[in-house]
């Protein structure tokens, strides 16, 4: 290569969440955008993402990941002033900020062609993400060991089952949502193994898998993995208080794959080349840069956005992603009111972390808010919010009518240990769900099984009758009122965490009808029989399946109804279609 | 192994290709990943660790990990968890380490 770099404004690494809004912004101010990823197909790892984004409308909660990548996708497309080169790969940042990048042309029926490129920017958005962490164990180099997102990528992106039995380490979202797209490729999860004695992830997540059977085992890991030429099984045991591993308590579990969701790490090497001051920080994945609220980094002009700079959800990517692009853009003379223009994107950033899930992030991010004190930095550091900070919510001191308006739950709600160890709620916990006595008798109404708080609003988005009140904190439990409720299943297909269902007592006078979503094939049709399984996916009965109410899209979630003897209602979760109905998922 | 029916996605995928691992002709999906195309035929093992020659599968399927590098169409240390798939392309386990870099 000869020559001088290819001169833009703005240089963005990485077509992810958080990259591909960086780019959007920045394009919309009319930045000269160049943005570069490695992978063929803009979206990062959006694109193998099929679960329903948690979060607010503004990060498309409700959404399914892939369909959250082609609709970032288009919006940078319609920008003129951003270019993007897929099959790049940034091989150097130097310090003269010009970055090189190894080009791959590789059309059927054409000449591969590998080629390098320098570029350079006045400002960087450097949003590469992180990658999958390994665990040291006996044998954890057979093939058939991979990590959970590569399974992911090959069922989701790829179309080709990993295997026919999988062991999951982790039970962080990750794993949990892995779980559960490997069941809905018709894959067997023998189970979930986590170390820690709690489970990580959303616990809306852990009860989707749990109610398909697969059991979750905490305070346990892997001892050993067993094959020849590739995984034949694995033996787990139980951890102690002090994650001391217990002999005696090996089990071995038949399984040709071992999926690792042991946590990410920032992929930050670029940054290191930059040479942005780093900090390690492990509640944020380990190396990350040392940024303040606006996500510039150290060096001048290279701002950081998405994983990279601190393990968190894609939504958070995302609003970071726009931060930064609007950070970028301000600092080439595009933005004029930065303050007022980031606020909004700040305030939703603050919201995301504010709730008990964002607990690491805040405890991270405050560690390296100290860790800017000595940077040059015109902004403040980044001042997490705190829970106690959060809109309060209206709690008066007395039950509410049962006309009032829907309560919302109150914040610092406690967990069963049943539901944290298991992902089961237990019986005071479902109690809770349930509208009062006199009130379920009367007509349908709705089961928010949704006892933890994570940040996530879009039930009371699907809501049209006003049963399900606006969050005053994203961060809340649902604020349900049955007597608004008229049964409609909408919250049944839009709850992104699978955890509304609909209870009619009333359909004959020995069932009752239950509404349940069901992202399973085959689907079952009016007519047919089916088994019902509860919440651990134990098998508790048999029904009839009333309705089946779908959408043109296979993005929806369909909704079953089915009738479950009267008994049963509120131990039902799940139904199992009996392979002799409709051909099996093969 | 491949996904005919899925209750959220449809695949969308090239012609049908042959392609020889090793001595076997196998089929798979032109522009996929080598990775997948192999996975979908039954080849788990892609290549041998250098000095104790344990099998070796691949692990990221991001071009992350170095942990697929095979050799193909005699060029070596390819990521075949990236690289998209031709017709008669030919893919071999990469043994003996890494050497052959340049």
């Amino acid at each position: 290569m000869s020559g001088g770099p290819k001169k833009y404004d703005a240089i963005v690494v990485g077509a992810g969440p958080a990259g591909l809004s960086a780019a959007a912004e920045l394009g919309r101010a009319g930045a000269r955008t160049l943005v570069l990823d490695r992978d063929t197909r803009p979206g990062g790892q959006l694109v193998k993402q099929t679960h329903k984004f948690f979060g607010s409308e503004k990060q498309r909660a409700g959404t399914r990941g892939v369909e959250i990548a082609r609709l970032l996708r288009e919006e940078v497309a319609a920008l003129p002033a951003v270019e993007m080169w897929l099959n790049s790969t940034v091989l150097g940042f130097y310090s003269d900020r010009v970055i090189t990048v190894e080009r791959v042309k590789d059309a059927p029926g054409e000449e591969r062609r590998e080629w390098l490129e320098k570029v350079t920017a006045p400002v960087f958005v450097l949003a590469t993400g992180a990658a999958e962490r390994f665990l040291p164990f006996p044998n954890n180099d057979l093939p058939g060991i991979y990590g959970a997102g590569a399974a992911q990528t090959l069922m989701n992106v790829h179309g080709v089952r990993p295997g026919r039995r999988v062991v999951m380490v982790g039970a962080g979202n990750i794993g949990l949502i892995v779980s559960y797209q490997l069941l809905q490729a018709g894959v067997e999860v023998a189970a979930i193994v986590e170390a820690a004695p709690v489970i990580g992830g959303y616990l809306v997540h852990a009860a989707k898998v749990r109610r398909a059977g697969v059991p979750i085992l905490t305070s346990h890991t892997v001892k050993e993995a067993h094959g020849r030429e590739a995984l034949e099984g694995v033996t787990v045991w139980r951890l102690d208080e002090k994650w001391q591993p217990v002999p005696g308590t090996e089990k071995y579990i038949a399984a040709d794959v071992l999926c690792l969701a042991t946590g990410l790490s920032p992929l930050a090497e670029l940054l290191f080349q930059a040479g942005c001051q780093m900090a390690y920080v492990p509640e944020l994945g380990g190396h990350v840069p040392v940024h303040g609220e606006d996500l510039e980094t150290s060096v001048p002009g290279v701002f950081v956005a998405g994983d990279v700079s601190g393990v968190e959800e894609a939504s958070a990517a995302m609003v970071e992603g726009h931060l930064a692009g609007l950070g970028a853009a301000a600092r080439l003379g595009l933005v004029r009111d930065l303050a007022a223009v980031a606020a909004g994107w700040r305030a939703e950033l603050a919201s995301l972390r504010a709730g008990p899930s964002g607990e690491k992030i805040r405890r991270g991010l405050a560690k390296l808010a100290g860790q800017t004190a000595g940077m040059a930095a015109s902004s403040p550091a980044g001042s997490p919010v705190s829970p106690a900070s959060a809109p309060a919510a209206s709690a008066p001191a007395a039950p509410p009518p049962a006309t009032s308006a829907p309560k919302p739950g109150k914040p610092g709600r406690t967990l069963s240990p049943q539901l944290t160890s298991t992902g089961e709620p237990a019986a005071s916990e479902l109690e809770s769900s349930l509208p009062p006595a006199d009130r379920r008798r009367q007509g349908p109404y709705a089961v928010i099984e949704c006892f933890q708080e994570i940040p996530c609003d879009p039930c009371h988005k699907a809501c049209r009758t006003g049963a399900i009140g606006p969050f005053p904190d994203i961060n809340l439990t649902p604020a349900y009122e049955a007597a608004h409720c008229n049964g409609c299943a909408l919250c049944v297909a839009q709850c992104p965490g699978l955890a509304c269902f609909v209870v009619d007592e009333n359909y004959s006078p020995s069932e009752a009808l239950l509404k349940l979503p069901y992202e399973f094939l085959p689907l079952p049709a009016a007519g047919h029989t089916v088994d019902l399984l509860d919440r651990t996916g134990a098998l508790v009965g048999s029904g009839r399946v009333v309705r089946v109410v779908r959408s043109r899209s296979k993005l929806a979630t369909p909704v079953v109804w089915v009738t479950v003897p009267s008994e049963k209602v509120g131990t039902v979760r799940n139904i199992r279609v009996p392979a002799t109905k409709g051909g099996a998922a093969e | 192994m491949r996904i005919q029916d899925h209750p959220i996605l449809d695949f969308s995928k090239g012609r049908k290709v042959r392609f020889w691992f090793e001595d076997r002709e196998l089929e798979g999906y032109e522009g996929e990943p080598i990775a997948a195309a192999l996975h979908a035929a039954g080849v788990r093992v892609l290549s041998e660790s250098p000095v104790r020659h344990r099998p070796r599968g691949f692990f990221c399927a991001i071009g992350n990990c170095s942990s697929c590098l095979m050799t193909v169409d005699g060029r070596p240390n390819v990521r075949v968890c990236v690289e998209a798939l031709h017709e008669g392309m030919r893919v071999q386990k990469q043994r003996g380490g890494r050497g052959d870099l340049a």
